[in-house]
This record gives C-alpha cells, sequence and structure tokens, in this order.
C-alpha cells in the first residue's frame, strides 16, 4: 500500500499526467460539443457517437502508462526506487495498480465530461436519449478499458524500456497491429488489443464482437502478459550504467 | 562483521570488465574514501553493493547479507549516487517524498532533511531548474532520509563550492563519530583526505591497495629526481635493482626504492655523470597519482621498470 501510494505521488507530482489528461478530457469537451452541437442529429445514432474523444484519450492514457516506467529509467529515478525496494516485483506490482488507476480515473473525468455535456446537448437538440441501462454498459466499457490500456502501456515500457521505442511500440500494438486481423481467418483478429477494446466498449459494428466482458477479459490477459514478461526482465536486469 | 563487504566481485559488461575479482570491507564509525580514477569501477560496486546490479561472480553484502535482502532498505542503507538522477520535471520536496511514502517514512523527516541540507527554500522548484550544488544536496537529502547506519556517496563533492564541501565535510564525520559507516567515492585524493580514515584505492576495477590515511601518508618512502648523461642507461641499472624508475614531464628520471647515495654510487661505477641528485618527498595528491599509475604521458618500457 505504501509502494501505490509513493507511486501515486510519482505520477500526480509531474506536469505530464495532468498536461496528458487535460488536453485528453479538453478534446473530448470540444469535439464532442461541436459533433452533438452540429452534426445532423439522424447520424447521431447510438451513444458511441456523441464519444468522439474517446480514441485520443485512448492514446494519451496508454502514452502516460508508458511513461510510468521509462522514465525511471530514461531520468535515473529508478536507482532510488529500488533502492528504496531492493525487492523489485512489489514496485512493479504498485505501478501496475497505479497504472490502472489512473485510466480508470481519467475514464470517469471522461464520462463526466461526456454525459454532463454531450448527453444534455444532445437533449436540448431534441435528439433521443440513450436508455440508462445502456448507457451504462457503454460507459462502464470505456471507463474499463482506459483503465486497462494504461497499464498495456505500463506493461510496454517493463518490457521495452526505451522511452522512445516504448512509445513508438505500444501505439503499433494499438493501431498498426490492428490493421493486421482483417488479413487472417475466422475470428482470431477478435482477440488483439485494439479488437478487445472495440468489444469493450461495446460496439456492435466493425471491430470487436465479442462482446464486453470477454473483450475486457481479453484485454486484461494481454496486460497481465505483458506485465509478467517485464517484471521478469526489470527483475534481471542492471539498473544504471 | 563488517559492515559492508565486497567478496572477489567481478561485473563484466559484454567483453569490458568494469570490477574485477574486488574485495574489501568498510567499518562502521569512520568514513573510507574510495577512491580511483574515472572508470576505475567505483559506481558499479557501489551499485552491487545497493543490490541495483548483479555481480557476474562474487558478492555484494550489507550487514552480511545480500542487499536485496535488506528488510528495512532505507534505515539500513542511504545512498547518493548521481546528482542527475532526478525527474526534471519534480520538485525536489516531490522527489523525497515519493521515496519517503515508499519506505514509510512520515512527511515531517522530507522536511527536516531539507532543512538540513539547506534546500527548503528551493523545495517546492522543479528539480530540472536546479543547479549542480543543488542537486547534489537533494541527493545527500534523499540519503540520510531515512536515518541509515551506513551512507554510500558516489562523488558528493562535484559541483559544491568550497562552503559546500566544508559542510559536506562536517556532515560526513558526524556521521562517522555517530557510529555509522560511510563510505564515500571520489577521484580527487584531496576531496576525502580532510575527511576519510580510511582508504580503499581502486584502478581498473582492481584493489590497488585498503590503507588508513595515516600508514598511506607515512608510507611515501621519497623518490630521488635524477639527471645525468646517458640517462638511459643509468634507468636500466636502476631497474636491474629493486629500484622503480619513470621520467616526469621534463625528461629526468623519477626513481623510487633507491637512496641517492645508492643512485650516486651506480653512476659512478658505470662513468655517469650526474647532473642533479635530489631527494624528494612527494605531496599526498602526488602520492595518489603514483599509486594510481596516472602517470600516462611516461612511455610504458620506461614506466615501472623494475616493478
Amino acid at each position: 500500500m505504501n509502494l501505490l501510494r509513493s507511486e501515486w505521488i510519482k505520477l500526480w507530482s509531474v506536469r505530464t499526467t495532468w498536461v496528458m489528461l487535460g488536453i485528453g478530457l479538453l478534446a473530448e469537451a470540444l469535439f464532442a460539443g461541436l459533433y452533438v452541437g452540429f452534426a445532423p442529429l439522424e447520424e447521431i445514432g447510438q451513444l458511441e457517437d456523441t464519444m468522439t474523444g474517446v480514441g485520443l484519450l485512448l492514446v494519451l492514457v496508454l502514452v502516460l502508462g508508458v511513461l510510468v516506467v521509462t522514465a525511471e529509467f530514461r531520468h535515473g529515478t529508478a536507482s532510488s526506487t529500488f533502492l528504496v525496494t531492493p525487492r523489485r516485483w512489489p514496485v512493479l506490482v504498485a505501478k501496475l495498480a497505479a497504472t490502472f488507476g489512473v485510466g480508470l480515473l481519467a475514464g470517469l473525468a471522461f464520462v463526466l465530461v461526456n454525459g454532463g455535456l454531450a448527453l444534455p446537448l444532445l437533449s436540448s437538440r431534441g435528439g433521443s436519449l440513450p436508455s440508462a441501462s445502456d448507457a451504462a454498459s457503454v460507459y462502464a466499457g470505456v471507463v474499463v478499458s482506459l483503465g486497462l490500456i494504461c497499464a498495456f502501456g505500463f506493461g510496454i515500457g517493463a518490457v521495452v524500456r526505451n522511452q522512445v521505442a516504448a512509445i513508438i511500440a505500444a501505439i503499433a500494438a494499438l493501431f498498426i497491429v490492428s490493421a493486421l486481423p482483417e488479413l487472417l481467418p475466422g475470428s482470431v483478429g477478435d482477440y488483439f488489443p485494439a479488437q478487445a477494446i472495440g468489444s469493450l466498449h461495446g460496439s456492435s459494428e466493425g471491430d470487436g464482437s465479442l462482446g464486453q466482458v470477454a473483450g475486457g477479459l481479453v484485454l486484461t490477459a494481454w496486460t497481465l502478459g505483458l506485465f509478467a514478461i517485464g517484471t521478469v526482465l526489470v527483475c534481471r536486469r542492471d539498473v544504471g550504467e | 562483521m563488517a559492515e559492508l563487504e565486497v567478496r572477489n566481485l567481478t561485473k563484466r559488461y559484454g567483453r569490458t570488465v568494469a570490477v574485477d575479482d574486488l574485495s574489501f570491507e568498510v567499518h562502521a564509525g569512520r568514513v573510507t574514501g574510495f577512491l580511483g580514477p574515472n572508470g576505475a569501477g567505483k559506481t558499479t560496486t557501489m551499485r552491487a553493493l545497493l543490490g541495483l546490479l548483479r555481480p557476474t561472480r562474487g558478492e555484494a553484502l550489507v550487514d552480511g547479507q545480500p542487499p536485496v535482502q535488506m528488510t528495512d532498505p532505507l534505515r539500513t542503507i542511504g545512498a547518493a549516487l548521481e546528482a542527475t538522477a532526478f525527474h526534471p520535471g519534480r520538485s525536489g520536496r516531490a522527489h523525497l517524498r515519493v521515496l519517503a511514502s515508499a519506505a514509510r517514512i512520515p512527511m515531517s523527516r522530507v522536511e527536516e532533511v531539507l532543512e538540513l541540507v539547506e534546500l527548503s527554500g528551493a523545495a517546492g522548484r522543479r528539480v530540472g531548474g536546479y543547479s549542480l550544488g543543488m542537486r547534489q544536496r537533494l541527493a545527500l537529502a534523499a540519503a540520510l532520509l531515512g536515518e541509515p547506519r551506513t551512507l554510500i556517496l558516489d562523488e558528493p563533492a562535484n559541483g559544491l563550492d568550497p562552503q559546500g564541501m566544508r559542510w559536506l565535510r562536517d556532515l560526513l564525520r558526524a556521521q562517522a563519530a555517530e557510529g555509522r559507516t560511510v563510505l564515500v567515492s571520489s577521484h580527487v585524493l584531496s576531496e576525502v583526505a580532510q575527511t576519510a580514515d580510511e582508504l580503499i584505492l581502486i584502478r581498473g576495477g582492481k584493489l590497488v591497495s585498503q590503507t588508513t590515511l595515516a600508514e598511506f601518508t607515512a608510507a611515501d618512502a621519497g623518490w630521488v629526481r635524477v639527471r645525468a648523461v646517458r640517462l638511459d642507461e643509468l634507468a636500466r641499472g636502476l631497474g636491474e635493482g629493486k629500484a622503480t624508475v619513470r621520467r616526469d614531464e621534463e625528461g629526468a628520471l623519477l626513481v623510487e626504492g633507491a637512496s641517492a647515495e645508492e643512485i650516486g654510487e651506480l653512476a659512478l661505477s658505470l662513468g655517469i655523470a650526474l647532473h642533479e641528485l635530489a631527494p624528494q618527498r612527494s605531496s599526498l595528491e602526488e602520492r595518489f597519482l603514483e599509486v594510481m599509475g596516472e602517470e600516462s604521458e611516461t612511455p610504458p618500457a620506461e614506466g615501472e621498470a623494475g616493478a
């Protein structure tokens, strides 16, 4: 618990965290506001259509997760971190929890922005609001996906460790690799991270047809897999020099 | 039992050997200077003592145990490794809070150490804007956070002004006087000469000597500066005996292990005319450079002919 607290202080004591989440939420407010405010009503069929900023926030939160570990190696703070806690795996568990937590928090903030801005705007234009149960499940999916993607980014950072390489790898894992499934037979593609996010958001069309719970489990599996590899690597490798 | 112990430590990076079969002990209640030129393996050894890297062979022990087994690390060992190891965007205070909370140290202690290193005024500012001296003091504050029994400081004097150096010296002496173990590295002897009781000298990853400062100073038998015709021949003659011969930058011979009388008699027997025969005593710093073999300008063929 003390390690989680330490990681939490680490996260919020640098401007990066505030700036990245701020940009993500502002963008949603702006995009969603513009879209819901001006798009033809008949185009706004589902709640998902109002969440135009979710993609950007996902990327920002993913990168934030990467930075949680790569910044420590880049700036050499890993030395003091592992000096305080020489047994390294508990630190990594704390980071996993912290990234998941930050992602969830970003998701909740996103829901507040979307629910507090886009939906009232939609209703004021006379659009039809989603049912409470639909909204709840879509929102839950968004919150969980942000939590998981932040932890997923952290896992990639732990494996790759070099900041620039890790960010590229993380983004590639979502966007470039997500194009692959179309070339693959059957439903193999549904198990890729980007498709799992799609399922988690409850989108029925295009990517993601696993269903929300299965999508969440798939993304969790990816995250834990990366976390396991990353933990082994970080525990084995030397720190510094 | 030694508070810190390095036993046959070897650390290899690929084909480079950073530390080569190094063994020494560091004891409580005194300041131990860990000296060697840059690249001698000081930092690597310290990192091994802190459990940050795995030895290729051998072991580094803290209170007789591998460092990863420390039950209360921050109260056992405090370390200041490099003055650059901070996130530039985090404030000095936040950096210490991160460490304090991980080690379950009350936040009031953060303010105490900030006060101690005279950084309270700048604690809220981002470390990116700190001077090197301020970073050194922040690193020291982090090392002192847990009131550890052992301090490991890597080149803590870098970037300190004379006042800061003096302050550091007093601090280290006080820590040792309280019975703590202090290991402090430097590549400049004068930085630790006024502080250290004990010296560990390493070069090329190997132990050169472990000695007390008093012994180190006393061990200087002096040397003799010689200028003569046919210097090479004289150097060869001296090299056949027990003497160590090298050249200084003016081309004169510096002879160790032979007295002025012996050299004069040898010159006479060889029929060599002496132009200068001057016994000298080296300063502490010269002695250090000598031991460290930093007279790199001397061609190896002529250096240490009798060694």
